[in-house]
């Protein structure tokens, strides 16, 4: 297995420890371990079935973990709930896209702006500061969002009214606007052209620097992946096969094998 | 006019307590939770009331002293609340239909009890609760305050943060904890905040149709009010008031129509007597052809767009 050993300048952000999901008798996530760095950007490929997604709801605390521990920035986070890990920093987007589908665009993303928004109920209801003042705000910072993926001008619009592609960027805007640190994109590409997922990548890149996210992205699309992933994690049937630098990956046999096919 | 009020004023009243019903039922719709409770709240509150009203500060005087109505609405609420959240927390854990389940066994527990307790009269109930108004119509004193409030609170809710957690449970439960939104706690709020608005409809109640018993919280009537929200309009606060009104008058109409003869006497009997089944229907064809019900967020949209126009003008 290659793997590269993190640099002293890299600081880990994510650590996992022997995570393990079963089903039943069908172990999805096989005693997987890696660590992802600040500020990088973690592809995370493999053939379908191999529990890529699983891994993301694993993180993410959608389903629990029958074994293993993941550590977040130095906190222990597997036993919390999904809206705990939200709120810590980890945003996601799904390989469905669960967006809400009867809600506008922008009312898509002014929903993720929740954690950031400290009124009560009662100052809420009641229309007193500051919660006048913090929905003009998210909704002026729900509209940036939407402009940076391109969609303020149809910011009215029912979301399950947009095409496939743009309800992928919708869904990484509304990401977005939980001002995460690290941001697990699931499959983002999928459905896109070419040129449209050579605007991703950029975008990608724009956003890591922009926000200073940590990114892990699920991708098929292998070339996108090498030319857009600082490290690349190859996962087969639930094991970790492989870890480390684009060019690393490219050639190793296993991998190869697994999942790349002989180019 | 006087004349009016004295022959409609009760159905009136009944029309505005319909209306706060339905919206007691439409909260923890709105976070996606179909509950049947209102009716146990409801029918808990009146107890409340009718038990101190005819107790504790039973009194000498002509009318019944309205702050203590408003106390009696007061502790109807508190109570109402404290027993949501009770219920509320291990109930919530379910989902869809089995909610609905374990709400109608709720109301059906709370209807065995009170016929069973002492207190709250057996299945004779409690009669002769003190009236704080002369005439039936009075009752708009307490009755449309709360009403108005209650839809001043609602429009405010929808357009504000813990409304928008309520819409974003409602649609995708899993991506809205993704978003850092608690579904429990938002999802056992609406629930108890509808609990707060049963109990002290209840509470009103109880001195206005002047007897309390075991059958004020019937699962027949959590099939009401389902129709009050469904036909009225189950995606804003304004369909469970129109749908309340116009349902609780519909019985009404239905007689009056009946008793202008003309009509067979089968059929003159059904219009009378045949309201539950009436109401299924309605919801039957309500959701098959109103899926949102009459009342949608459109209005108020179309509103915004013909102020924009004629602003452009």
């Amino acid at each position: 297995m290659s793997q590269t050993i993190a640099t002293d300048k890299q600081q880990a952000i994510l650590t996992a420890n022997s995570l393990t999901r079963r089903f039943g008798g069908l172990v999805a996530v096989n005693n997987v371990s890696f660590t992802v760095n600040q500020h990088e950007i973690f592809g995370l490929i493999g053939p379908n079935g191999a529990g890529k997604t699983t891994l993301f709801n694993l993180i993410t605390a959608l389903i629990p973990l029958s074994s293993g521990e993941l550590i977040y920035k130095g906190q222990e986070i597997s036993q919390l709930r999904s809206h705990q890990i939200a709120s810590l920093g980890i945003a996601r987007t799904f390989q469905n896209i669960r967006l809400f589908g009867e809600l506008s665009a922008l009312e898509n993303v002014i929903i993720a702006r929740h954690l950031h928004t400290n009124s009560s109920i009662v100052t809420g209801v009641l229309g007193l500061p500051p919660a006048p003042q913090e929905e003009s705000k998210n909704r002026q910072k729900a509209l940036e969002l939407l402009e940076m993926v391109g969609l303020s001008d149809r910011a009215a619009e029912k979301s399950r009214n947009f095409a496939y592609g743009d309800q992928r960027r919708l869904e990484i805007a509304r990401a977005l606007a939980l001002e995460p640190q690290i941001l697990l994109l699931d499959e983002p590409a999928a459905g896109m052209n070419p040129s449209e997922k050579a605007q991703l990548s950029d975008f990608i890149r724009n956003i890591r620097d922009r926000f200073n996210l940590t990114i892990i992205i699920i991708e098929h699309h292998v070339p996108l992946v090498m030319g857009l992933c600082d490290r690349i994690a190859v996962l087969d049937f639930g094991q970790l096969i492989a870890l480390g630098e684009p060019s690393v990956i490219r050639n190793d046999p296993a991998v190869i094998e697994a999942y790349l096919g002989n180019e | 006019m006087a004349e009016f009020f004295s022959t409609y004023g009760s159905l009136i009243v009944s029309m505005v307590l319909g209306a706060l019903l339905g919206l007691s039922l439409y909260l923890p719709l709105m976070a996606g939770q179909l509950s049947l409770a209102s009716p146990g709240f409801y029918a808990l509150g009146g107890y409340i009331a009718a038990i101190l009203s005819t107790t504790v500060f039973k009194n000498n005087s002509d009318l019944f002293p309205i702050h203590l109505l408003l106390l009696e609405m007061l502790i109807a609420g508190v109570v109402s609340g404290l027993l949501g959240i009770a219920i509320g927390i291990p109930a919530l854990r379910l989902r869809g239909i089995y909610l609905a389940i374990a709400t109608i066994a709720f109301v059906e527990v709370l209807r065995v009890l009170s016929l069973n307790w002492e207190i709250t009269g057996g299945a004779v109930g409690i009669f002769a609760i003190p009236q704080p108004f002369q005439t039936q119509i009075e009752y708009l004193w307490v009755a449309l305050p709360l009403l108005l409030i209650s839809m001043v609170l609602f429009y405010r809710l929808e357009r504000v943060r813990i409304g928008r957690a309520f819409t974003a449970i409602r649609e995708d439960e899993l991506a809205a904890g993704a978003m850092g939104i608690n579904p429990t706690y938002y999802k056992v709020l609406a629930f108890t905040l509808g609990a707060i608005l049963a109990g002290i409809v209840g509470a009103v109640s109880a001195h206005f149709l002047n007897t309390w018993n075991a059958r004020q919280g019937t699962f027949d009537a959590s099939i009401i009010y389902l129709t009050f929200v469904l036909i009225g309009g189950s995606r804003t606060f304004l369909g469970s008031v129109v749908g309340g009104m116009v349902f609780t008058a519909l019985p009404e109409v239905l007689r009056g129509l009946a008793d202008t003869g003309g009509f067979p006497v089968w059929l003159a009997q059904f219009l009378r007597d045949g309201r539950l089944i009436i109401f299924g229907l309605l919801i039957v064809i309500g959701t098959i052809f109103f899926p949102q019900g009459l009342i949608t967020p459109e209005i108020f949209r179309v509103g915004k767009a013909k102020n924009r126009e004629r602003r452009e003008q």
